[in-house]
């Protein structure tokens, strides 16, 4: 890795702990100055720079840390105490069946604005039919689902056009969303910033990778900024990096008082979060 | 033979290590101490140190105590263009890193003494 590629990524390590934004950009401008002195490789004298940007947060005690590779554990911002928002999805005792196996049975929840919400369990414990039905993609057997205000939901996958370049898939969602092709752009391009995520030029969907594929789709869920967020495990195939980008994304979404309900069946995820629902099946649980 | 290198590499190995234990428990006082002679900026101060025989310091290491310094106030760090060459951060030890310094190489030197003491048994034997 040549000095300014390290020094970018430097960067963006750097924000990704949550360092304030000037210390950053010291801690970049004196690096530089140092290799320039030297004239030795950076990661001879820094190392990667996930970890120098570890050290440099631990010793300016910025608000939170990431752990060892691997973990990818990532703190929340610590919150303001805050009284709860009004209630933007209220789900209240929904069943579904396929065929005669029961999928859900009498699943409630309750999502404020200035909240996420964790939806857990094993594989078939429905969480993916549960967002659907939140999304209103399927209809539940019985219970009733309100959404107050508008919705953007993410699948697990699809969800995309092969055929159309990222931009245009932001042109297309945007229009339902009440955007102008300009604006569409302008927001998908900065919610793909979010994530790292350049998305300009003339790739089709079906060649980007599974990871950036997804990327994409939290972007399209999130244009037009709703007021409740439906994120169906959108972290698949996103590196350790992006998933931190993720998580951070969801920490400002949460912040600026949208209601998000993500599925996840990464546990330590879940004190980070306001509320859990745990489809587990009772029988299950008391195996 | 392949054994004995072996051996030494591991041998290596730990003594880095060790040297890594010492430095840790000393590098934010030699940095007071450089500093406390004049204000410097971190390649210096890395230059200063390597040729005082404490080793070579790495950037990784050496910055992460600045800010610590910095951060805990004992000293103060201003972004300026030198004599000769770009703009630098400048590092300066504040009264209260001067303070902390006296007090603390005063203990260190008590520490190291015990240190020596009990080593130099070895040695001569």
């Amino acid at each position: 890795m040549n000095s300014d590629g390290w020094l970018r990524a430097l960067a963006a390590e750097l924000h990704r702990h949550g360092l304030d934004p000037d210390l950053a950009r010291h801690v970049v401008a004196e690096s530089a100055t140092h290799l320039r002195d030297s004239g030795e490789s950076p990661l001879q004298v820094f190392g990667p720079p996930s970890t120098y940007a570890s050290a440099v947060a631990e010793s300016v005690g910025a608000p939170r840390h990431t752990a060892g590779v691997g973990t990818a554990r990532v703190d929340a911002p610590a919150r303001a105490p805050q009284t709860a928002g009004p209630v933007r999805l209220e789900v209240r005792g929904i069943t579904k069946r396929y065929r005669r196996r029961p999928v859900l049975a009498g699943v409630d929840l309750t999502v404020r604005a200035g909240e996420i919400a964790a939806v857990v369990g094993a594989n078939g414990a429905g969480k993916s039919t549960f967002l659907r039905i939140c999304a209103g993609l399927l209809s539940p057997d019985s219970g009733r689902v309100r959404v107050h205000g508008t919705l953007g939901y993410c699948p697990q996958s699809g969800g995309t056009a092969d055929f159309l370049h990222p931009e245009e898939h932001f042109v297309l969602v945007g229009a339902g969303r009440g955007l102008n092709r300009t604006q569409a752009r302008a927001a998908g391009r900065a919610h793909a910033a979010a994530l790292d995520w350049e998305p300009a030029g003339r790739t089709q969907a079906r060649h980007l990778s599974g990871g950036t594929r997804q990327k994409l789709n939290l972007v399209m869920a999130a244009l037009g900024e709703p007021d409740v967020l439906l994120l169906d495990e959108p972290y698949q195939g996103f590196d350790r990096g992006t998933y931190l980008d993720f998580w951070q994304q969801l920490w400002r979404w949460r912040g600026d008082g949208r209601a998000i309900v993500v599925v996840t069946h990464l546990l330590n995820q879940l004190d980070r979060v306001d509320t859990v629902l745990d489809l587990t099946p009772a029988r299950e649980m008391s195996a | 033979m392949l054994r004995q290198l072996a051996g030494c590499a591991t041998f290596f190995a730990v003594d880095q290590e060790r040297r890594g234990q010492w430095l840790r428990g000393v590098l934010d006082l030699c940095v007071l101490a450089l500093l406390h002679r004049r204000e410097s900026y971190g390649y210096e101060l890395a230059q200063s140190l390597d040729a005082s025989g404490i080793g070579p310091i790495q950037g990784g290491t050496l910055y992460p105590v600045l800010l610590r310094l910095q951060r805990t106030g004992l000293v103060s760090a201003q972004w300026r263009e030198g004599a000769s060459g770009p703009a630098r951060k400048y590092y300066r030890i504040t009264p209260a890193g001067a303070d902390t310094l006296r007090r603390t190489a005063v203990d260190w030197d008590a520490f190291a003494r015990g240190v020596e003491t009990v080593l130099r048994e070895v040695q001569t034997r």
